[in-house]
Order: C-alpha cells, then structure tokens, then sequence
C-alpha cells in the first residue's frame, strides 16, 4: 500500500504566508543626505567670517510656481503626480550686482537685476546617446568646469582600471577607496577656480526642490555650499523680475 | 483498425517539491523582513541620487508631518546594556528634569507605569503638559488604540494635541520641547547615540517632498540654536539618473 498526502493544501497556506511577508516588509533602505549647517550664533569678530568672494558665488533661490488668474497666491501642483512644482533661478555675486538693486531712498533699479530664471533638467541624451547638460546643472557645471574635468579623468582611470583592478570584489572596493581619496581631493584643492553655491528658498517652496539642488551640488562635485536665509534683496528682485516678464 | 488506446493516468500532481520551495521562501522572507514601523502620519520622502545608507541604530528620527507636527522616535543600540527599552525611560527622566527647570510652576512627573508605558512606544510626540494622561491610556481597554488615534490627530477630544511643540524660541535658554527632546537625547547614557549625534548621522529629518521649506526651515533652525548643525535629511533612491 501506498500512503500519499496531499500537499495542496499546504501550499496554499504557505503561499498566503509569503504574500503577507512580502507586503509588509520594507526590502528598500531609506538613503540618506547629509547636510552640515553653520552655527546659529552672532559672529562677534568680523574677521571671523568666511567671505565668498563676489565673481566665485552664485545664489541659487528656489520658489514654488503660483497659479495665474483669479485666485493669487495659490501655488501650481503638478497634474500627473500632485507634487508642488518648483521653479529655479539664480544670481551670480551680489543680489543687483556690485551697485545693488536698492537705489538711493530704496528705490528698486530694475535695470540692476541680475536674477535669471533656469530649469531643473536633467541630462538630455542625443542620439548617439551622448549626455548634454541641461538648465542648472549646465550652468554649474560651466563654472566647476576645471573641477568636474579633474574627476572625469579619475573616472576614467577608474574604468581603465589604473586604480586597481575591477575584477574581484575587494579589489573594486579598494579601487573605489582610492578614488573617492583622489576626487576629495581635487574637491578641495584650493588652486583650482571653483564656486561658492548659495541655496536660498522661499517658504513656499517645497522640501523636494531643496533636496534636488542639494543633488546637483553632489553631482557636480561642488565642494562649497550652504544653506542659507532668503533675504529682503532676493525677494525684490523675484518681485521685480515676474513683473517684467509677465508672471 | 485497432482503437488507440489512451492510458488512464491520474491527475494527482505530487506537491511535495512545491511545498519545499514556498516553505524556502517563506523561510527568506522571514528572516530578512523588518516589520514598517507604524508612524503617525505618512510621508514619501523626496529622491536623491545619494546612496549613503540610513543608520538604522543609535539614530533620533524626526518625523515631519507636512502641516508641520513633529514627533520623534529613537533607536537605540542593539546591546542590552543600551537597550531602547533602558534608553527610552532615561530620555524621559532627562527631558522631565529639563522641562521642569523652566516650567517650576507647573512641573510634570510621570510614574513606573507610564514609564513603562513609554519605553513601548514607536514614535512619540505629545505636549509634556498631557504625555501624563496620554501614557496613562496604555492600562486602559483598547488604550493602545486610543494612543494612536491621539498621535494621529483622529482623538475625538479637541484638546489632545498631537506633535511636540516647536515655536521658535531662538535662545539657548528657553527652550522649546522639541529641543529639550533633541537635548535630552543627547545626555542620555548611550555613548553610541552620543557620538552619531555629533557626527550628525544620528539625527535624521523624515519629511514629505511636499512640505513646505518654511516648515523644513523651522526645524533646521531649531537644532542650529541647540548646536545641533548637523544632521540627515531621509531620501529615497532617486532611478536613473546618473
């Protein structure tokens, strides 16, 4: 005689199992952005202070697009995934440039504005499936050009394997310790030109907008960069600026 | 012409192989998985291309909701020595005697029972003034219910508030509670939890992509002022790009 047990059953219930395991677990670990921010306190000494110079920063300020028409002030949500949309502009130096956007009694010189508007793109791939900077990130990566160039030679050594070789584990993991040496490196190498990046955002704006900037400063190896309060300037000049091109 | 003869076989398919793949699976997942904690409100986390892992140990998260409540949880070591449940009754000690320092007229204190009820906790943040009568919930029917229905803002009496209250009060000070929160956090006896602190790994801010940066600014301003410069913002892995 013959015993067999059917294990249909057993199946079934297994399969069940596995179903609620699987919904319930997190398979993805969060990642992380660490950011450093300067202290709050009154910097007694002037000497102190870290100065960017005028020709090395850029200020970065990001806004939250607004609705047009009868309801002002309502902000602009994305129609496909409900998400606030951003908008990004920039300056380089000073807010006006070196003779300011504030005129004598505070008159507001609109012909001192230099606030410009851009894009956060991302790469556009041509056919030949070349990567183009586009918006920000080309304008950032114009001026960490002599930078960005340093590390693309490092990558580049880094898959001709001049590094170590790619082959094994601990030997990918050794070239990869090597190179972030060699790239920190060139990060902070002070004879090379590179910029000071100012993020600034106005409330409105959303948590995703400072997160994609603070991106690009990774993607583009900027080494210098700091969170930093809008100030009264700014906001003029995003004033003066929507009025003048009709937003 | 003969018939073709067709053999009768049975259908009874032998399962037993089946059975020993899905139990393997089951197995898998069961030792991987690490249970979603449960949080009082929901946030999808902005993408970053940043690929530095989340300190799952030794780390105060900071749960911002996007109408800008604040509530904590805290991780502590895996050793016994350090355990979440020691640590947690600790960080309560330290951020009672905190409070109390500044608010003599009307201090809190909290018994074994709440204690005990506290180190249970996954996230927390109720005013001090009614974590008493929040943690007291726990003995009650269907309190654990209760607690999470007052933590997320669903309590049918309006005067449970939920979130820890973070008013910008720029001077070391006078403290708001989430600083005394951070700060007590920081005095507690886990030197591990201290050390990721100060490196800034240890405190990670957990935010929608949707809130606003006044919001997101508010926090940040508030750990500047304890000194507390550093620290994570929680990302998801962004695909594709780059």
């Amino acid at each position: 005689m013959q015993i067999r047990v059917d294990f249909t059953p057993m199946v079934d219930m297994n399969m069940l199992l596995i179903t609620f395991f699987m919904l319930c677990t997190t398979m993805i670990k969060s990642q992380t952005l660490t950011i450093a921010l300067p202290t709050n306190e009154k910097v007694q000494n002037e000497e102190n202070m870290s100065q960017a110079s005028a020709n090395d920063a850029i200020t970065i300020i990001i806004d939250a697009k607004k609705k047009a028409g009868p309801t002002p002030g309502t902000l602009m949500v994305d129609s496909v995934n409900g998400n606030v949309v951003n908008e990004i502009y920039y300056y380089d130096g000073k807010p006006g440039g070196d003779e300011g956007i504030f005129g004598p009694g505070g008159v507001v010189i609109s012909a001192n504005n230099n606030l410009k508007k851009s894009e956060l793109l991302s790469d556009e791939v041509n056919s030949v499936g070349d990567h183009k900077a586009r918006g920000i990130r080309d304008i950032i990566q114009n001026r960490n050009k002599e930078v960005l160039e340093k590390i693309n030679a490092l990558k580049k050594d880094l898959n001709d394997g001049k590094f170590g070789s790619l082959e094994t584990k601990d030997g990918r993991e050794e070239a990869m310790a090597k190179y972030n040496e060699a790239a920190s490196k060139v990060r902070k190498d002070e004879n090379i030109k590179k910029p000071v990046i100012i993020i600034k955002s106005t409330p409105e704006a959303s948590y995703r907008g400072l997160v994609d900037i603070l991106d690009e400063m990774q993607i583009n190896s900027i080494s210098k960069y700091q969170i930093d309060n809008i100030t009264d300037a700014d906001l003029v000049m995003l004033d003066d600026y929507r009025k003048h091109h009709n937003e | 012409m003969g018939r073709v003869k067709i053999a009768r076989k049975s259908t009874f398919i032998d399962m037993t192989a089946m059975s020993d793949v899905t139990v393997l699976l089951l197995t898998f997942f069961m030792l991987t998985s690490t249970f979603l904690s449960k949080e009082p409100t929901t946030v999808i986390t902005p993408a970053s291309v940043s690929t530095e892992k989340v300190q799952e140990t030794n780390v105060v998260q900071v749960l911002v909701s996007p109408k800008g409540q604040i509530w904590l949880t805290m991780n502590n070591d895996t050793s016994a020595q350090w355990s979440n449940t020691k640590m947690r009754v600790e960080l309560l000690d330290k951020v009672t005697e905190i409070y109390n320092e500044s608010h003599k007229k009307n201090p809190v204190s909290f018994n074994a029972q709440q204690k005990q009820a506290f180190s249970k906790l996954g996230a927390f943040g109720v005013p001090l003034s009614q974590m008493g009568e929040f943690l007291s919930l726990a003995d009650e029917p269907e309190g654990l219910t209760k607690m999470d229905q007052w933590l997320g803002g669903e309590d049918p009496n309006p005067n449970h508030k939920t979130g820890i209250p973070i008013a910008v009060e720029n001077s070391e000070d006078n403290l708001n509670e989430f600083q005394m929160w951070i700060k007590a956090a920081r005095q507690t006896e886990n030197a591990n939890l201290a050390q990721a602190m100060k490196e800034g790994a240890g405190v990670a801010i957990k935010a929608d992509q949707n809130t606003s940066f006044e919001i997101i600014h508010m926090v940040m301003d508030n750990l500047q002022t304890i000194k507390q410069n550093k620290f994570t913002l929680l990302t998801a892995l962004k695909a594709g790009d780059e």
